[in-house]
């Protein structure tokens, strides 16, 4: 497990984008305290999710640049023109510090 | 003229008499996000602000129920009944190399190419000028939606456009092309359109992969490579996907392109295995995907990709491009039809 951030660094509602090297960037979400990793760019075409709106009703964020849709806890496309599903990792979250495993092989998208 | 103002965008355009969001802003030179221009992919999004619209097609698809909910509406949809501001994200990268046009054009030629598949011709005044792999809004006699569709020649001062139309028994398009449309006749023209163009600053490899009509901007695509002296010697497989041995095409017009058989490839698989023994078919069998994936082995990694056919075909190349192979999208090109 990689420590990525703080959960003060995700606002309720919002997204944290997190650049690392040799890899492409990672999204942090924060819906209502509970904290989601996915890849931060979108897999229609390169834009990052963190600029996207997030709809925490229905747990969805969308790309700014089509307002195509993910769900953020499985990664599952929500909306066209999506529909190769955005890679999610497992997180834990230990004093306020948020880890994702970031080197797991991808979970199958449920 | 309805004049449109992109909110926080510092960008404003004319919109003409019954043209759409869309089309006024791609005039203009916007980089409107797009892909289908027909209602259907969603792409094109965006939220009125101020001003009276009308949606022409409001049970477009490409609306989900979350976006009717948020008040949103499909550029490509909504005409301006006066001046409007609207919300949408422009995209540099996207804005048009050649801005579309409305033209008349005439019927001037119609060509069988399978049983189902007919080229037709049509000639404008005016040059046709597009990239390889785009397509043209044709309006045609007797319906009341444009259609879509990619020319299969490449641009030309003559005003030449080549289109390839698969007959869809009860398909209104088709059925008014195929039936009623007689050479001389006149239909309206405007284009050129989308995003699945030839990249002629790539230097990777080229894989063009058809199904059904997609055959045409595919041909403009490997025509334009053939075309193009910085891309002289340039490898391009070709593959062509048909459900039977009858529907298979294409490889008589790549044989003409200098290069074929040395840097150009043709692959063709038929997907009904009973239909292939009872035509007696030699060749591969099987889903296209499954060919291009054996066929480019290594090589897949590394090229570029033009994909044109029906929905379940550009799926499963997606799923194999992006999800197996893990190429980025930027690299694979198509137009989103549902």
């Amino acid at each position: 497990m990689k420590q990525l951030c703080t959960t003060r660094d995700v606002p309720a509602g919002g997204c944290h984008r997190i650049e690392l090297a040799d890899r492409p960037p990672l999204a942090v979400f924060n819906l209502d305290g509970r904290f989601y990793v996915t890849d931060d760019t979108c897999t229609h075409g390169e834009a990052s999710l963190c600029d996207g709106e997030i709809d925490c009703d229905d747990g969805v964020v969308e790309c700014p640049y089509h307002q195509g849709a993910f769900e953020i806890a499985t990664g599952r496309p929500a909306g066209a023109p999506c529909s190769i599903p955005l890679r999610i990792y497992r997180v834990e979250v230990k004093d306020e510090a948020i880890y994702a495993a970031i080197d797991e092989t991808e979970a199958a998208c449920p | 003229m309805p004049v449109i103002e992109i909110d926080a965008q510092d960008a404003v355009f004319d919109c003409a008499p019954g043209d759409t969001l869309l089309r006024a802003g791609l005039r203009a030179g916007l980089g409107m996000p797009y892909e289908c221009g027909v209602g259907a992919c969603g792409c094109c999004r965006c939220e009125v602000i101020e001003g009276e619209v009308a949606d022409q097609w409001p049970e477009a698809p490409g609306l989900s129920d979350r976006d009717r909910r948020k008040g949103r509406v499909l550029a490509c949809q909504t005409r301006p009944l006066g001046d409007a501001r609207i919300r949408l994200r422009l995209d540099p990268r996207i804005e048009p190399v050649v801005r579309p046009a409305r033209r008349t054009a005439r019927l001037a030629a119609v060509n069988d190419i399978t049983h189902d598949i007919r080229e037709f011709v049509f000639r404008s005044d005016a040059p046709a000028d597009f990239l390889p792999g785009q397509y043209a809004m044709l309006a045609l006699p007797g319906l009341d939606r444009e259609r879509a569709y990619s020319m299969a020649n490449l641009p030309n001062g003559a005003g030449e456009w080549h289109f390839r139309i698969r007959r869809v028994i009860g398909g209104g398009a088709s059925e008014a092309l195929f039936s009623q449309l007689a050479p001389g006749a006149e239909i309206g023209l405007d284009g050129p359109y989308g995003m699945a163009w030839l990249r002629t600053d790539s230097p990777r490899d080229i894989v063009c992969i058809a199904g059904g009509s997609g055959l045409a901007p595919m041909l403009s695509v490997a025509r334009g490579v053939a075309a193009e002296p910085s891309l002289a010697g340039r490898r391009v497989d070709f593959f062509y996907g048909g459900r039977t041995p009858a529907d298979i095409c294409g490889q008589p017009e790549l044989a003409a392109l200098p290069g074929f058989g040395e840097a150009i490839h043709y692959h063709a698989a038929v997907s009904d295995a009973d239909a292939a023994h009872r035509a007696g078919w030699s060749g591969q069998i099987g889903p296209i995907h499954q060919l291009v994936e054996s066929t480019l082995g290594e090589r897949l990694g590394s090229a570029e990709f033009y994909l044109a056919g029906p929905p379940p075909m550009v799926e499963a190349l997606q799923q194999l491009l992006q999800l197996t192979h893990k190429l980025p999208p930027e690299r694979i090109h198509f137009d989103r039809f549902f």
